[in-house]
């Protein structure tokens, strides 16, 4: 699940539950540092439709607390992740 | 599809229960079938003259569709601190005496426990209470994802909640969503 060691200069991110299977991969390296409102451009780039289909619907964490990068009185935008960080992706949960 | 899965999918689970355990507070992820007889054992106290368990067990269809089977995958770490979090919020809430959350993770055979919680409290209205917002917090906020299996075709990420991966067809408790792509 959590990635194993995080190469030079990259940051590693999480997929799960729909995000897993857009990317169909549980996790990858990327390069950091990366402004964190820039995260979900980022991806879209590596994943066309991502945004709409499955990141518009998600949070996101950084370490694992959450961050919020969305929309222009956000709380962390100013937020850079950093090289051995470990983001996230999250779908809506459904326990229970 | 975003939202559906191959049938071949397999879910990245911890091979051991992950555990939190405290003097009155018992949090479990397991790839085994759950205890809810450990789960009252542990909240059982002098102090508490109430308990309230609660199972939740997988249905076997969805909309008079048959599902059959569901697989949970979870962000472990930060699931586990969710859960933990609920717990110590709801004891401090409701003065309860102990809790305990355990959820399944991996594959969950239909009619089978995929969430047991226990509860006590000196008193029986706040131990139903907390008993039935432990319930709603975790399916709220924990960081769990349940994957249902329909025959013969792909399996479906469920949203507790509205989103765009969900389209909701029934106004009720969680789990009550369709996607379409799955329909």
């Amino acid at each position: 699940m959590a990635s194993t060691k995080v190469p030079a200069g990259h940051f590693s991110i999480l997929y799960f539950a729909a995000a897993s299977t857009f990317t169909t991969k549980p996790n990858e390296h990327l390069p950091a540092p990366l402004e964190a409102r820039n995260l979900f451009a980022q991806l879209e780039e590596r994943y066309p439709g991502i945004t709409e289909k499955v990141l518009n619907s998600c949070a996101v964490t950084v370490n694992l607390e959450y961050v919020d990068v969305d929309g222009e009185e956000a709380e962390h935008l100013d937020l850079v992740i950093k090289e051995g960080d470990e983001v996230a992706i999250i779908p809506p949960v459904s326990s229970g | 599809m975003a939202t559906t899965e191959s049938s071949s999918y397999t879910p990245d689970v911890p091979s051991d229960p992950l555990t939190r355990i405290t003097d009155n507070i018992y949090i479990e992820l397991t790839p085994n079938a759950l205890d809810s007889l450990a789960c009252t054992r542990f909240v059982r106290s002098p102090s508490a003259g109430a308990t309230v368990l609660f199972i939740g067990t997988t249905r076997d269809s969805f909309n008079d569709l048959p599902v059959s089977s569901l697989a949970y995958t979870s962000y472990a770490p930060l699931a586990m601190a969710t859960l933990y979090s609920i717990a110590s919020s709801l004891i401090a809430k409701h003065q309860l005496t102990k809790v305990a959350i355990v959820h399944k993770l991996g594959e969950c055979p239909i009619g089978e426990e995929s969430i047991v919680i226990a509860v006590s409290a000196p008193h029986r209205q706040a131990a139903w209470r907390a008993g039935e917002e432990a319930l709603e917090e975790t399916k709220k906020r924990a960081e769990i994802w349940k994957l249902e299996r329909f025959e013969g075709g792909e399996g479906v990420w469920r949203a507790n909640r509205d989103g765009v991966m969900g389209v909701k067809v029934e106004d009720e408790s969680g789990g009550k969503e369709a996607t379409k792509e799955g329909l």
